[in-house]
C-alpha cells in the first residue's frame, strides 16, 4: 500500500518533472541542476500532500470537539494564505540545495585532510540493515535541535520579534503551523537543513521527515480538544501540549511546551507543563493589532520593523 | 501442521525439475531511494533489495570478475557483493565514489567524486591513494584510453572533457565538448560523449585534443553504450526521453527510440536485451533491439546505474561506463585482454601527441570553500546578549 502510493508520487514526480522542470533547466542552460531539481519537486510534492493529508486528519476534529468558535474567520484565511506560500517547499528546499553544495565543499575540504566524515549508521552499525530504526533516529536527532531552536526563538529578542507572529493568532487552527515570518522560515530551513547535512540525513528520507514533523505540528495547532492520556502527553507532542504553548500568557517568561515532536525534551529540561485540563485561549497580549489581525504583508512589515526595533535595543 | 507447511516446499523443490537456464540478475541503483534491486531476468520480479547508505549512482564488476563493485557516493562508501547472491561480502571506506574504473591493465583504479571535483587514482593492488587531483567542477563519467596511460574525465559543470595522465599523475589538457558533457567512451580512436545540455555527442580525436565532430541524437544527450554485437551504438537523451542509435563504423543515425522518463544508464544482458534506467519514472526498460520494443519494470526512485550479471563475454566491465577493451573474467593479476570483434576499431592511440599544457590542480586549489560552520557560528556568538542570561536559560525575550 504504502509502497505503491510512494511509487504514484513518484510517478507524478516524474511526469511533472520530465514535462516541465528538465526542459525549462535544457532551455536556461542548466542540466548539471537537474539532479536538484528532481529533489525540489519531491518537497512542492510533498508540501501539499501535506498540506491535504493535514486538511484531511484536522479538519474534521476540529468540526468534532472545537476548543473555540468563532462567526468571523478572517484571521484564519490569513493562515491559509501562509500555508500556500510555505508548503510548496521553496525554504526547505533552498535550504538543503544551497547546504548540499557547502556540504561537498566542506567535505571535499575534509577529505583532503584525509578525514571522510562517518554517517550515523557508521557510527552505529546496528542501524546499518534497519533503515526504520535509522530513520527513528535521524528524527529524534532534528526534532532535539528543533526543540532548542524554538527555546532561541523565545529566547533572543530580535528573534521574538520575528516568531511574535506566530504567537499572536488569537483563532489558532492546523493552517497556524505556517503562520511565520518569512525571515523566520528562513533561519529555521537553514538550521533544519544545516544539522539534517552535517549528521548525514539519506536524501530519500529527508522529504519524509519532514512530512512527518509538519504532519504532527499541523495536528498541535489544530482547534481542537484533544489530550493523548497522561502517558500520550509525554510521547507525542498533543493539541492541548501546543495550546499551553500558545496560551496568552505563555508568551513571555512563563513560556513552556517547546517541543515539537516529542514532548521528552521539556521533561528533560524542565519547561514541560502537564496539565491535562487547561485549554487557554491563544495569542500573544502585547501583539500590536498589524501582527493579530493584519494580512500577510502587513505581518511581514510589522514583524521586520519589530525586529529591527529589538536589534536597536540591544545597542 | 507447521511441520507439513514447511515440508511442501521441500518436497515440491525435489520434486519439480530444476530448468536448464539460470537467471541472470539484474542490478539497479536507486539513486534516491538508498538501495538496490535486484531483479530475476526470468522471473522479471525483485529478488533482492540491498539497503545502502545514501546516494548509489554507478557499479561495476572487479577485473576478476568475482565481485560486484556497488558506490555509495554520499556514503563515502564502497560495497563489494557476491554477484551470483546479491549478498553484500563486505564494505570499504572510500571518498565520495560517483563513478568508477580500472584502467584496462587493471593498475589503477580511479573514482569520480562529482560534489567534491576530484579524481582520485589509487594503486589497485592495495587500493592505497596515489594522488587526488582537483578538477573543475562536477567530474562525472570516464573513459581510459586501451593502452592504459590516460583517463578521460567528462566535467559536467563546465563544458570540459579532461586528459589525466595516470602514471604522471596529472592533468593534462581539456577540451570544450559542450555544455554539461555526461557519459563517455572510448571508440575507434575516439571519445564519445553525450553532452547533456546540448543535442548531440561529441567526437574528441584524443590525439588532436579537439572535437572532430558532433552528431545530433535527442536534447539531454546522456550516455552511450554498444550493442551486444558490436555493430551499433545506443546514445541516451533525457530531455527528448530517447535512445538513438548510431551505426558504430561511421556513427551515422539509424533509428531512434522515444521512451519516456528519461533514459539513463544502460547494459546489455546475454539475450542482447538492453536494459535501461527511466531516471525520472523510477522504471526500468527491457528493450528488444530487435524491434524497439520495450517493457517496463518497477524498482525504486531515481534508477540510476545498471548492471547484469553475468556480464556477456561482448560487453565490457572494467569501469561503470564502457571501454574499448574489456577484462571479462580474467584470473588474477588482472591483464589487458583486448577483444577486437567487439569494438574492432580499438587500437592503442598515438601517445606522442597528447602533451601537457594545464596546470589545473594549482588553479582550483585555490577555490577551496571554507568549512560549512556558518550558521552554528553566527548564532553562538549572539549567545550571550549584554547583561542577560544566556539564551538558552530565558524563556522571556525581555
Amino acid at each position: 500500500m504504502l509502497g505503491t502510493v510512494l511509487d504514484l508520487l513518484a510517478r507524478l514526480n516524474g511526469w511533472v518533472f520530465a514535462t516541465l522542470v528538465e526542459p525549462a533547466c535544457y532551455a536556461l542552460g542548466l542540466m548539471d541542476l537537474v539532479e536538484d531539481g528532481h529533489q525540489w519537486l519531491d518537497f512542492a510534492i510533498l508540501g501539499l500532500v501535506q498540506l491535504v493529508v493535514a486538511w484531511l486528519v484536522c479538519r474534521p476534529l476540529e468540526a468534532w470537539r472545537p476548543v473555540e468558535r468563532w462567526a468571523d474567520r478572517r484571521a484564519v484565511r490569513t493562515d491559509i494564505v501562509y500555508a500556500l506560500i510555505n508548503r510548496i517547499g521553496l525554504l526547505p528546499l533552498l535550504a538543503f540545495v544551497l547546504l548540499a553544495g557547502l556540504q561537498a565543499q566542506w567535505e571535499a575540504f575534509l577529505t583532503a585532510q584525509d578525514l571522510l566524515p562517518p554517517t550515523l549508521e557508521q557510527l552505529v552499525p546496528a542501524l546499518r540493515e534497519r533503515p526504520a530504526l535509522a530513520f527513528l533516529a535521524y528524527v529524534v536527532v532534528l526534532d532535539f535541535f528543533e526543540y532548542w531552536r524554538h527555546r532561541a526563538q523565545h529566547g533572543f529578542g530580535w528573534w521574538w520579534a520575528l516568531h511574535s507572529i506566530h504567537h499572536a493568532q488569537q483563532q489558532m487552527t492546523f493552517w497556524t503551523d505556517d503562520r511565520n515570518h518569512v525571515l523566520d522560515d528562513v533561519l529555521a530551513a537553514a538550521w533544519f537543513g544545516a544539522i539534517a547535512l552535517l549528521i548525514g540525513v539519506p536524501p530519500g528520507q529527508f522529504p519524509l521527515i519532514i512530512l512527518l514533523l509538519r504532519l504532527v505540528e499541523s495536528l498541535s495547532h489544530a482547534n481542537v480538544r484533544l489530550s493523548f492520556g497522561w502517558l500520550g502527553e509525554r510521547l507525542l507532542v498533543s493539541p492541548r501540549f501546543h495550546r499551553l504553548h500558545h496560551g496568552e500568557l505563555s508568551a513571555g517568561e512563563h513560556g513552556a511546551n517547546y517541543a515539537v515532536l516529542l514532548p521528552v525534551w521539556d521533561w528533560l529540561f524542565r519547561t514541560g507543563d502537564w496539565r491535562r485540563d487547561r485549554f487557554p485561549p491563544t495569542g500573544d497580549p502585547e501583539a500590536p493589532p498589524a501582527l493579530v489581525r493584519g494580512g500577510w504583508l502587513r505581518q511581514q512589515g510589522a514583524g521586520l520593523r519589530r525586529m529591527v526595533a529589538a536589534l536597536r535595543e540591544r545597542h | 501442521m507447521r511441520r507439513l507447511r514447511l515440508a511442501v516446499p521441500a518436497f515440491l523443490a525435489l520434486a519439480i525439475p530444476q530448468g536448464p537456464a539460470r537467471a541472470d540478475l539484474i542490478y539497479v541503483l536507486n539513486s534516491g531511494e538508498s538501495n538496490v534491486t535486484v531483479i530475476d531476468s526470468v522471473t522479471r520480479t525483485e529478488f533482492r533489495r540491498i539497503p545502502v547508505l545514501r546516494e548509489p549512482h554507478h557499479l561495476m564488476m572487479t577485473p576478476n570478475g568475482r565481485e560486484l563493485m556497488i558506490a555509495d557516493s554520499a556514503a563515502n562508501e564502497m560495497l563489494y557483493v557476491n554477484p551470483d547472491t546479491a549478498e553484500v561480502l563486505r564494505r570499504e571506506r572510500i571518498s565520495n565514489p560517483y563513478h568508477l574504473g580500472y584502467s584496462p591493465d587493471g593498475r589503477y583504479f580511479v573514482v569520480n567524486s562529482l560534489r567534491r571535483g576530484q579524481v582520485d587514482i589509487y594503486n589497485a593492488a592495495d587500493m592505497a591513494l596515489l594522488a587526488r587531483i582537483p578538477t573543475p567542477t562536477q567530474p562525472s563519467h570516464m573513459a581510459f584510453s586501451p593502452d592504459s596511460k590516460r583517463v578521460f574525465v567528462t566535467l559536467q559543470g563546465t563544458r570540459g572533457l579532461i586528459a589525466i595522465d595516470l602514471d604522471e599523475r596529472k592533468a593534462l589538457w581539456t577540451v570544450d565538448v559542450g555544455p554539461q558533457p555526461a557519459g563517455v567512451i572510448w571508440h575507434n580512436n575516439r571519445l564519445l560523449v553525450g553532452v547533456m545540455g546540448g543535442d548531440y555527442v561529441s567526437v574528441v580525436n584524443p590525439a588532436e585534443q579537439r572535437v572532430e565532430r558532433t552528431i545530433t541524437t535527442a536534447r539531454g544527450s546522456h550516455t552511450v553504450w554498444p550493442s551486444s554485437d558490436g555493430h551499433t551504438i545506443y546514445a541516451t537523451s533525457r530531455v527528448d526521453s530517447a535512445i538513438t542509435l548510431l551505426d558504430a563504423e561511421t556513427l551515422a543515425v539509424k533509428g531512434r527510440w522515444d521512451m519516456p522518463g528519461g533514459p539513463d544508464d544502460m547494459a546489455v544482458a546475454p539475450d542482447g536485451k538492453l536494459w535501461v534506467t527511466l531516471r525520472w519514472s523510477a522504471r526500468v526498460a527491457i528493450v528488444d533491439p530487435a524491434t524497439g520494443q520495450y517493457e517496463l519494470i518497477r524498482v525504486g526512485r531515481s534508477p540510476h546505474g545498471i548492471l547484469v550479471h553475468p556480464t556477456p563475454a561482448a560487453q565490457p566491465v572494467a569501469t561503470a561506463d564502457p571501454l574499448v577493451v574489456p577484462v571479462v573474467h580474467t584470473p588474477e593479476p588482472p591483464a589487458p585482454e583486448p577483444k577486437a570483434e567487439v569494438l574492432p576499431a580499438a587500437a592503442t592511440p598515438t601517445n606522442a601527441a597528447l602533451v601537457a599544457p594545464t596546470l589545473m590542480a594549482s588553479a582550483h586549489a585555490a577555490e577551496m570553500p571554507l568549512p560549512l560552520a556558518e550558521p552554528a557560528t553566527t548564532l553562538l556568538a549572539a549567545a550571550h546578549p549584554a547583561g542577560g542570561r544566556p539564551w538558552w536559560r530565558r524563556l522571556s525575550w525581555r
